[in-house]
């Protein structure tokens, strides 16, 4: 069964076509990966899913439920579409605890009690339990990285979105970053990611795109799109993010 | 002859200090200091005006201060959210509200409310509620350029956040956006306290009792009573008790934000790019 399911999907920025005609389908437990260049709307399309940007034409279904459609309660269907941002975007005035607790209970209206409980075991689950009531400005990159992924997670969404979610770290903490993220997939969570890493590409992925110039250019098996790329465009690609030093 | 830089620098610093001297000696030359003293320095004046000066004067001040900063906040909120809306009318009669009143006079506003009001309208406010009337209305037209800027401030995706999580537009502006921007802006927040401060002194136009007067009212009472200028002064140092300290605790909240924003810059790393 679908998850998310997109057809014909146009997104325009001004005069900018930035997303021209994607179809794509993410199937439960499945995690598929999102590759290509600077600017070619990757993250676009990712915002797109769960309409924090508004398409120009086409249709976006997440659990069958249309979100293009105007009368859909947009608010109720993203409670079960998780998002991490490449900056993270913890809410800079709560405490790690707080940041986990405060949708569950605005949104969902569970009780401070239930909403701890939740916070701590998901905290627990991305290795951050004893930074419980530490402040985002006092964590490194990754751990609020890892905050994040656990603040989208409390709201128990059976789908995550990942925007480039190591980009903004330091090498040393992307590997903190992307074992979370690989456990989630173990444990069956479908995900959509948006990523530079061809390495998780290559070792989680079950499918992996690669966009072009708003079109979704080649997909397939990882071992295929990035090991036997059909596409000259995939090719150079690849070739810069695999060996950028080679490629100049 | 050729000065060097520094030595001019030398020469013009020389010359400032001179220009002091002379001025303080000028000062002390002309001053009669007898009657310095008696005008500002007079105990038994002084003696006429505690312990009233403070248990009712300076509490009054402040009373009037935190009621009009308390309704002109809330209303400037109001303004601030009107402002940035969507819908052009409520930013049309946000920019009318926001000019009119940052462009008359306070004293005008207090006026029209102690007695243009009341008469016209036959509503007849008691002295509180016009003086929180008028000092918030004011007050509310400075405050609300600051909470929208405050609010603007707030980065994008503390919203996105909110929103991804399920947050309707309203939760995550009263959840999230607008404690944020408070933090932003508590310290030009500091500052329009500061200002209403003195603004409250303009309550003498509507009238008051002994025990309802303000710092200022109750200084120039003062002054016709001992026909010395010892209550001014004590006055004016009452309201630096309270608007000093707000001041330095202006600069203080500055600096920790300053601070703040450093170490969520370097953690959050590249905010601007995202
Ligand atoms: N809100 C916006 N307004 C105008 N143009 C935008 C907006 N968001 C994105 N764009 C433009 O759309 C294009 C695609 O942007 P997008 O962020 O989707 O690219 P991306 O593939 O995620 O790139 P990156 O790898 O750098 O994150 C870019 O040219 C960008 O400048
Ligand atoms: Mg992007």
């Amino acid at each position: 069964m679908n998850v998310i399911e997109i057809s014909g999907l146009e997104k325009s920025f001004g005069s900018l076509e930035v997303l021209r005609g994607i179809d794509l389908e993410v199937k439960r437990g499945e995690v598929v990966c999102v590759i290509g260049a600077s600017g070619s709307g990757k993250s676009t399309l990712l915002r797109c899913v769960n309409l924090l940007e508004q398409p120009n034409a086409g249709k976006v279904l997440v659990h069958g439920i249309e979100l293009t459609d105007p009368d859909v309660d947009l608010d109720r269907a993203r409670r079960g579409i998780g998002m991490v941002f490449q900056a993270f975007n913890l809410f800079s005035h709560l405490c790690v605890v707080d940041n986990l607790t405060i949708a569950q209970r605005k949104v969902l209206g569970r009780d401070k009690a239930e909403a701890e409980r939740v916070a701590l075991a998901n905290l627990e689950k991305v290795g951050l339990s004893e930074k419980a009531n530490a402040m985002p400005a006092e964590l490194s990159g990754g751990q609020q990285q890892r905050a994040a992924i656990a603040r989208a997670l409390s709201m128990d969404p059976d789908v995550m979105l990942f925007d480039e979610p190591t980009s903004a770290l330091d090498p040393e903490l992307v590997g903190d970053v992307l074992g979370v993220m690989r456990r989630l997939a173990d444990e069956g969570m479908t995900m959509l990611v948006v990523t530079h890493e061809m390495q998780f590409a290559r070792e989680v992925a079950d499918a992996v795109l690669f966009m072009d110039g708003g079109v979704i250019v080649e997909q397939g098996r990882p071992a295929q799109v990035i090991g036997e790329p059909q596409h000259e465009r995939t090719r150079t690609f690849l070739a810069r993010v695999l060996n950028p030093v080679q490629a100049r | 002859m050729a000065v060097s830089k520094r030595q001019r620098a030398q020469i013009f610093r020389s010359f400032q200090y001179g220009l002091l001297v002379v001025a303080v000696a000028v000062l002390a030359i002309v001053a009669d200091w007898g009657e310095v003293t008696n005008a500002f320095f007079n105990l038994d004046a002084a003696g006429t005006q505690v312990p009233d000066i403070i248990t009712s004067a300076l509490v009054n001040t402040a009373i009037y201060t935190v009621i009009g900063f308390a309704f002109g906040l809330a209303l400037g909120l109001v303004l601030a959210l009107m402002k940035l809306s969507s819908v052009p009318p409520y930013r049309w009669l946000a920019t009318v509200y926001i000019e009119f009143f940052r462009g008359v006079p306070a004293l005008l506003v207090f006026i029209t409310l102690g007695f243009g009001v009341p008469i016209a309208f036959q509503l007849q406010f008691d002295l509180y509620s016009t003086v929180m009337l008028a000092l918030g209305l004011v007050g509310a037209a400075y405050m609300a350029e600051t909470i929208r800027a405050g609010i603007q401030a707030v980065p994008k995706g503390q919203a996105e956040a909110a929103r991804s999580l399920g947050m309707s537009q309203g939760r995550a502006m009263i959840s999230i956006v607008i404690p944020q921007a408070f933090r932003i802006i508590l310290p030009p927040l500091t500052n329009e306290l500061i200002l209403l401060t003195k603004d409250s002194s303009l309550i003498y136009v509507l009238g008051l009792s002994r025990d309802e007067y303000d710092l200022t009212k109750f200084g120039r009472e003062g002054l016709n009573q001992t026909a010395s200028l010892t209550p001014i002064l004590l006055a004016g140092l009452c309201y630096l008790v309270i608007t000093v300290p707000l001041s330095y605790l202006s600069r203080y909240l500055e600096r920790r934000s300053g601070r703040r924003k450093d170490a969520a810059d370097t953690a959050a790393g590249l905010e601007v790019e995202a």
